[in-house]
């Protein structure tokens, strides 16, 4: 990887990081790692997680009741912990999401303005 | 809290198969495997860091949660302030009772003594086997052999207690010495505050020089000077010189003669001014203390020592015959301080116990109660989505913070008393100074805290907790009764109460009896109006310093001493004797004697108390002669050896002739007379009633009562037969005493009333208190089921209502519930009762003259306490009767 590329990439906000993990495991259970290069490769490697950051974030899930882990093991053989939406989850996901709409519809309001402000 | 060691226990696994993953990633791009490595491992991150975040995810969440709940539990007390004041009030008293006791039980039974290794000290004892006497005493020899040949010790130390007169002050004082090895100190490992101690340096055969003095005396006697060292004081007679002083904590770890000692001596006990030539025979070392060898166990000691003292018996068949069965016994030093006030104590600490469970279930009922009327607020919050277990750590919270603030209550309480509370305990009680708040105290005081609180808490946390939430909803709204379930189970708290109670009680009733038994023993002399007072003539080392060493010099002195007391204005008559003359004072020693013409009873070798008395110390001791005269003043050392005798003696060995006119001997010759030979032969010229010499409470020993002027002792013992004020009279004696001879001490001057109560006090400290706990249990246990009941008949005001409106009378529904109560309380009777029968054996050493399972007791007690319960619980159901069925009905 690039410093170039690096530059292109997007730190996370805090707290979205629990919506993005939440929408990823809407496709299904699976395990840490995937969760990481899935958040990337969704996002056009524009979103950067410091892989490490997931673990926490994973276990206020978890204590929040949102999502629950089983050990399983990955596609090429490697033991690993699953992660599964729960019911719970599912619900918080929809508020998540409505509410993150709700802050982006309202940032890119604010934001648009000044654009053209400053065009004109 | 198992959740996150669960999840935390899977993290770091998880973290080494998510970079193993990346790496895989990165080598299935192209990089190098060393490359994949590093790649993987920057793009994961601070791996420390992420683990402390993920650990703080889950501590965080419960520190909070918990504050949250003492928040909840803090602000749900502080709206119930009556609820919260009986609750704290309760448990307080039962939690500062158990702090109490358990401080005394930590001082003295737990702590272990201010030694390195107290494990391997060990007091030493010679028994007879054959005649059941114990603590014969020792003789040097025994000790050497014990010492050097046994193989069990690492050293042994003799113990000689005595009374001794210290002069050279303004008046002569009694003091405690005692006579050691010179290794006592090293032995124990004690170190001086002040100089230095004896040590086996200073070893002489008979009393070496240098002395050690206790903190006490040093501040007593010296007023603490710093320069004390080197200093001569004077000790019956003998010059010693003060080597050093002991620490204020250190005690001699063992029994006393009256309090704590003041002076530690060293001899070898093998020259004047103890008996010579040293044989086997005289054994006139009390006792040993020792030290076991690193590694021995009591038990492998002992049965080392069993094969040891049989060697010993094949060797010397003339002084140990096979049929006395000479033996020796170790005991724990721990337990040798403490003796019987171990089970006391233990008995107590039972008890109070048993109160903090009565208080616990009180409690437990209470909240049950009041649980009832939250289940509305339970049912809400189950129903807005709290968790059942959420909410029972919610109502436990709420229950160990009650049994907190009531421990801290408890401990301050206790703290502030202390020192009345210590009053309390009789002063003989061992190690009483040590009693302190100590740490382990701290942590029992918390311990119990929490514990009561989820005792009392928890099952009427999981009752809330299983609340329906329909029905809760709907009977909050109703006002009916509670569940037939819950109301079972309080009834069944009920019961455990009133068993528990009656355990308690029958124990205390029990004590009770023990005590009006002992009170009505006949003592065989008449304690009111009696005074005693104790002399003690020095013994010098050197015999030819001794102005007493003759049995006629010592005569002499003690005829003019009781010529002299006996004129002291306001008394009747006045008497003397030898120091085990006087009755109630711990338990005598028995010697050894020997019948004329009659063979040796292989099976008992005869045993007696033996004392010397002065002709008056019948008639002053009120005691009355059955057959024969009393001591005259003509039997001294120019007349016939004479002896007197009791009952028990006289019915013992002369159960169908007459006693008088036989004679026998002492079998152990005394101090400075030597040869055994020359023992004489004693006339019994008259037999005597039993005098209870050991206690109210002790089988009455046989006694062999000697002239004073034919074998006078060293130490005295005066009574006086007088109306006249103690203080006084104390002088008066102390005055003519140091007339005839001013070196001479005048000590424990007391009446024989306080003797007595003085021996009382213990059992009366023991009966008095578990009385208190057993009246407490039965005030909480009646309060407990009142409230019950009373809590049943206000939820059933409405039934009650209906049954008067069609037609019940009152006296039915009071018949309804005592029908009800009566089914409770004879339930919890049976109970007790067969837990008093299992239990009640524990507390036969504390008992006199009454069996642990007394049925007079059991059936007296347990109607009281059937009547009591059921008085309780047709109050409630009285008043409900009261009321109007109108009101009743409408009662919503």
């Amino acid at each position: 990887m690039s410093t170039k590329q690096q530059k292109e990439r997007i730190e996370l906000l805090q707290g979205t990081l629990d919506l993005l993990i939440l929408r990823t495991l809407l496709l299904g259970p699976t395990h840490g790692h995937a969760i990481a290069k899935a958040i990337e490769f969704n996002s056009d490697n524009v979103l950067q997680v410091e892989q490490g950051s997931l673990y926490p974030a994973l276990h206020r899930l978890i204590k929040r009741g949102w999502i629950s882990a089983e050990e399983g093991t990955s596609e090429n053989n490697r033991r690993a912990k699953f992660y599964r939406l729960t019911v719970k989850g599912r619900r918080q996901l929809a508020v998540e999401t409505s509410k993150w709409d709700k802050l982006a519809g309202a940032i890119a309001q604010i934001l648009r303005p000044a654009e053209q402000e400053g065009k004109s | 809290m198992s959740r996150r060691n669960r999840m935390m226990e899977g993290l770091d696994q998880d973290i080494r198969e998510h970079i193993a993953m990346e790496t895989q990633d990165n080598i299935e791009r192209g990089m190098s495997p060393e490359e994949a490595v590093y790649a993987a491992v920057r793009k994961f991150g601070n791996v420390t860091r992420v683990k402390e975040d993920t650990r703080d995810v889950w501590s965080f969440v419960w520190l909070e949660k918990l504050w949250q709940d003492i928040r909840y539990a803090a602000r749900t007390l502080r709206r119930n302030p009556g609820f919260t004041l009986v609750a704290v009030l309760t448990l307080a008293l039962g939690i500062g009772a158990n702090v109490a006791i358990f401080t005394v039980v930590h001082a003295v039974l737990l702590q272990p003594l201010p030694f390195p290794h107290p494990e391997q000290l060990v007091r030493v004892y010679d028994d007879i086997r054959s005649s059941n006497t114990h603590d014969i005493g020792m003789s040097i020899p025994e000790l050497w052999d014990l010492r050097d040949h046994s193989g069990v010790f690492q050293d042994i130390s003799a113990l000689v207690s005595a009374d001794a007169n210290l002069t050279g002050g303004d008046h002569p004082e009694r003091i405690e010495l005692l006579g050691t090895s010179a290794n006592y100190f090293t032995m124990l490992g004690a170190h001086p505050q002040l100089g230095r101690i004896y040590t086996s340096a200073d070893a002489r055969p008979g009393f070496s020089d240098p002395v050690v003095i206790s903190d006490a005396f040093w501040h007593r006697t010296f007023g603490a000077d710093p320069n004390v060292l080197g200093k001569k004081i004077r000790v019956d007679g003998d010059l010693y010189t003060i080597a050093g002083v002991m620490p204020p904590d250190f005690r001699h770890p063992g029994r006393t003669l009256t309090a704590d000692v003041d002076v530690w001596g060293t001899a070898g006990f093998a020259a004047d001014p103890f008996p010579l030539p040293v044989v086997r025979a005289t054994r006139f070392l009390p006792g040993a203390i020792g030290r076991l060898k690193p590694g021995l166990t009591l038990a492998q000691g002992q049965s080392q020592l069993d094969d040891f003292v049989a060697q010993l018996s094949r060797q010397y068949p003339d002084e140990y015959p096979a049929a006395a069965g000479w033996s020796v016994r170790l005991v724990p030093i721990q337990q040798d301080i403490v003796g019987n006030v171990r089970t006391e104590l233990f008995v107590l600490f039972a008890a109070v116990a048993f109160v903090l469970l009565i208080a616990c279930v009180n409690l437990a009922n209470l909240l049950l109660a009041r649980s009832a009327r939250r289940q509305r607020e339970i049912a809400v919050r189950l129903a807005v989505g709290a968790g059942r277990s959420r909410l029972v750590t919610q109502l436990l919270t709420e229950s160990i913070l009650l049994g907190t603030i009531a421990g801290s209550a408890a401990l301050l309480t206790v703290f502030w008393l202390k020192s009345s509370l210590l009053r309390l305990a009789p002063s003989d009680l061992p190690r009483l100074n040590e009693v302190s708040l100590s740490p382990g105290v701290l942590f029992f005081a918390f311990l119990i805290s929490i514990l009561t609180g989820v005792f009392f808490g928890l099952a009427p946390a999981l009752q809330s907790a299983r609340t329906s939430q329909i029905t809760a909803l709907r009977e909050g709204t109703g006002g009916a009764g509670s569940s037939k379930h819950q109301m079972k189970f309080s009834r069944l708290l009920v019961a455990s109460e009133i068993a528990l109670s009656l355990v308690l009680l029958i124990g205390a009733g029990l004590l009770v009896r023990s005590f009006w038994h002992l009170l009505e023993v006949r003592p065989g002399f008449e304690p009111h109006h009696l005074t005693t007072a104790k002399i003690w003539l020095a013994v010098p080392n050197n015999p030819r310093e001794d102005n007493y060493f003759t049995p006629e010099r010592r005569a002499a002195f003690q005829h003019e001493i009781l010529r002299r007391i006996s004129a002291i204005p306001g008394v009747e008559q006045a008497a003397l004797g030898t120091p085990s003359s006087l009755p109630m004072e711990g338990k005598h020693a028995q010697a050894p004697f020997v019948i004329e013409n009659r063979a040796l009873d292989s099976e008992r070798i005869p045993v007696a108390e033996i004392a010397s008395v002065s002709p008056s110390y019948f008639s002053v001791l009120k005691t009355p002669l059955i057959t024969g005269r009393f001591f005259a003043d003509s039997d001294d050392t120019k007349g016939q050896q004479v002896a007197l005798i009791d009952e028990t003696l006289a019915r013992r060995y002369w159960p169908d002739s007459d006693a008088v006119g036989q004679r026998l001997r002492l079998a152990v010759p005394s101090l400075r007379n030597q040869n055994a030979a020359q023992n004489p032969w004693l006339t019994i010229v008259g037999v005597v009633a039993n005098i209870k010499s050991d206690g109210f409470d002790a089988a009455s020993a046989p006694h062999i009562y000697r002239s004073v002027y034919q074998a006078p002792s060293y130490a005295g013992v005066v009574y006086l037969r007088t109306t006249a004020d103690l203080g006084i009279l104390g002088e008066a004696v102390r005055a003519e005493v140091q007339t005839v001879d001013p070196t001479i001490p005048v000590f424990g001057v007391r009446t024989m009333d306080f003797i007595v109560s003085a021996f009382l006090a213990e059992r009366r400290f023991a009966f008095e208190l578990l009385g208190i706990f057993a009246g407490v249990a039965l005030l909480l246990a009646s309060v407990g089921i009142y409230g019950v009941m009373a809590y049943t008949f206000s939820r059933r005001t409405n039934e009650i209502g209906i049954r008067i409106a069609m037609g019940a009378k009152r006296t039915d529904i009071l018949k309804m519930a005592l029908t009800e109560g009566t089914v409770t309380v004879a339930f919890g009777v049976v109970v007790g009762l067969f837990g008093s029968l299992a239990l009640t054996r524990f507390l036969q050493s504390m008992l006199f003259s009454v069996k642990p399972t007394d049925p007079a007791t059991f059936a007296t007690i347990a109607a009281l306490l059937a009547g009591v319960t059921l008085l309780a619980c047709v109050v409630p159901a009285h008043r409900a009767t009261r009321v109007d069925p109108l009101i009743a009905l409408r009662h919503e």
